[in-house]
């Protein structure tokens, strides 16, 4: 219940900006815009679902712009294979690039749970060592030229809104589903409470923390397919800096930098904020120095409602 | 014990150092310091300078690179460490145009022979640091008035159109706006919106198809790099707007297909890959006691269009 409650209230700002955009901003709720607005933030939507379970266990992941990058190579690579059909390069490379994030990802948490190091500085490493590798295998060269119906998913709509943003919201729902309804999403939250008492209660830490940072790897590898079907490119200097949107929509979303508290679905919310913010002052006529200047302010101003609402909720 | 160690290390210090003081006996070393080699331009043109060196084979090259298009620290280092190690001389893309100056001057006060290309320095920066240099390159303005001609030849008298630019505070970013404005001022063109995306793909995917919301009437678009012109046109691709044309910057391999679909406009080639080793050529000229580089050394720029990838 209480969950829910914190919810509401970022779903009533989000409403409130929206309101607001649509007041002020000519086209802001054409229905080509909304289309736009959900294509838009669909990768970091993706993405910050599974920074919502590394965070919620009271970790970082640092290393997802960097992954995005070295799964999209990777993926990449597979779908320009010569002499295999759409079907099978499609799956081929979805394998591929989601298999890399998961190693990725297991490798962020089994290194930080095994010898016990804060994910900060596991994930740092991370963050050289997926972008070091992306450039490694491509050689620092953009790949291009996927099958064209590849491509042309990506942009697919259904009644105006992007598949690729329905593909996220499925995403939603399945870790919604994970993390509220199943002993190992409770355990998770357990850990961002109180490690101590999950592991005295015999569960071992170890497993959930790189479930945790695995199922963060793998999201990145779905969300390169994602960025390769929209833009018909993969480069290994894509995602410089997607780690801190990512982060940005799960704080903004409700979810507590010390873990144990939030969900998903104010992640959705906080994604939503995001993109709504980036299209409106935009269309608002905004400069883009102001516009950077009212995202931080936003990051801010939703740290300290959190602050406030934790102590009306624990009172 | 010690004395093992101690003699071992003297060893191994001077098994490291005699080559070097050999090499230097015979060849001219030169420094080449490049801005990030995550980027296709930059990496053409390394390899091109590689290329090079080993065809005229009368020179050692020493390269170094950065990890990101803003991480000036590692540049920095690296001249430090071409003028400690007396390099004869160094050639430079400079990461910024005025945090590169005085370590620069530096190395032309230890008499390396400093040439600056790419990017050039800023001019009141030199003249308060005292630093008198030549500056050989590409005229990014005259290059983007280039592809903004292109697209006003195409578009007529009172097109409009809109600029996506590069990372504000950048050189050449600046440059290539003052070219676009400058095609838009002699084509009479009606310029809507000009905004960054940073150079990046995703970005100018998501910047652009939100002015195109504010803009339906968008005729023309000019983007300052190849990368963002990629996303321009995914983003027209998805809302079904083939009347728009877009003009690029770069002629990067990713947009040859685009070039041949008639879906890129134009773009801007800079012969990225010649450019190291020419100013190469330049510095090592000035070595072996030719005549100081003066004012703006400009390079080949050329405009491409669809009729020269079919």
């Amino acid at each position: 219940m209480k969950l829910l409650l914190r919810d509401a209230g970022i779903g009533i700002a989000l409403l409130l900006l929206i309101l607001f955009f649509a007041l002020t901003a000519d086209h802001f709720l054409s229905p080509n815009n909304i289309s736009n607005i959900l294509t838009q933030i669909t990768i970091n939507l993706i993405l910050a679902i599974g920074m919502t379970f590394v965070i919620l266990i009271g970790g970082i992941d640092l290393s997802v712009g960097s992954m995005l990058a070295f799964c999209a190579v990777v993926g990449g690579s597979v779908l320009t294979v010569p002499d295999l059909s759409v079907f099978q390069a499609v799956s081929l490379a979805t394998v591929a690039a989601v298999g890399t994030g998961a190693l990725c990802g297991f490798l962020n948490g089994w290194i930080s749970a095994f010898w016990g190091l804060p994910s900060f500085i596991v994930t740092l490493g991370m963050l050289n060592i997926a972008r070091g590798a992306a450039l490694q295998v491509t050689d620092a060269r953009t790949i291009y030229s996927f099958p064209p119906s590849f491509n042309a998913f990506g942009s697919q709509m259904i009644y105006g809104v992007p598949v690729v943003f329905l593909i996220a919201l499925a995403l939603v729902g399945i870790a919604w589903f994970v993390l509220s309804k199943t002993v190992f999403g409770r355990l998770l939250y357990g850990i961002g409470n109180n490690e101590e008492a999950v592991r005295l209660a015999g569960h071992s830490l170890m497993i959930y923390k790189i479930a945790a940072f695995t199922i963060a790897g793998v999201l990145v590898g779905i969300a390169a397919m994602v960025y390769m079907a929209r833009l018909n490119i993969a480069s290994p200097i894509i995602g410089i800096g997607f780690e801190l949107n990512a982060i940005a929509a799960v704080i903004i979303g409700g979810t507590s930098l010390s873990g144990g508290r939030g969900s998903v679905i104010g992640t959705l919310l906080g994604a939503c904020i995001i993109g709504v913010l980036a299209n409106g002052l935009i269309l608002f006529g905004l400069s883009d120095f102001m516009r950077q200047l009212i995202t931080g302010v936003v990051i801010i101003l939703a740290v300290i409602v959190d602050k406030y609402r934790e102590r009306i909720t624990a009172a | 014990m010690k004395l093992f160690k101690f003699a071992s290390v003297l060893a191994l210090v001077a098994a490291t150092a005699l080559p070097t003081i050999a090499a230097a006996a015979d060849k001219p070393v030169v420094g080449l310091v490049m801005k990030s080699l995550a980027n296709d331009f930059f990496k053409n043109m390394l390899e091109g300078a590689e290329a090079h060196a080993k065809k005229r084979g009368d020179y050692e090259l020493k390269a170094i690179g950065m990890q990101n298009e803003t991480d000036f620290e590692s540049q920095l280092n690296g001249v430090e460490n071409f003028i400690t190690q007396g390099v004869d001389a160094i050639v430079i893309a400079p990461a910024d145009s005025r945090a590169m100056v005085a370590p620069l001057k530096k190395a032309v006060d230890a008499g390396i022979t400093v040439v600056n290309f790419d990017v050039s320095l800023d001019e009141q920066a030199k003249k308060d640091a005292g630093l008198d240099l030549a500056f050989v390159g590409p005229d990014n303005r005259g290059g983007a008035k280039l592809a903004g001609d292109a697209l006003a030849k195409s578009l007529g008298e009172g097109g409009k159109v809109v600029i996506i630019e590069g990372n504000p505070g950048a050189d050449n970013a600046a440059q290539r706006k003052l070219g676009f404005e400058d095609a838009i001022a002699a084509g009479k063109l009606n310029l809507l919106d000009s905004r960054t995306a940073h150079w990046e793909t995703e970005e100018a995917n998501s910047v652009f198809s939100t002015m195109l919301t504010a803009h339906p009437d968008i005729q023309g678009v000019m983007a300052a790099n190849d990368s963002m012109a990629i996303g321009i046109i995914k983003a027209l691709d998805a809302a079904g707007r083939s009347d728009i044309k877009v003009v690029g910057f770069d002629n990067v391999s990713a947009v040859q297909p685009l070039l041949k679909e008639g879906k890129l406009l134009a773009t801007v080639d800079q012969f990225g890959s010649q450019m190291a080793s020419d100013a190469i050529d330049k510095a090592l000229a000035v070595v072996a006691g030719g005549p100081k580089l003066e004012g703006w050394v400009k390079t080949d720029i050329k405009l491409v269009t669809t009729d020269d990838v079919k």
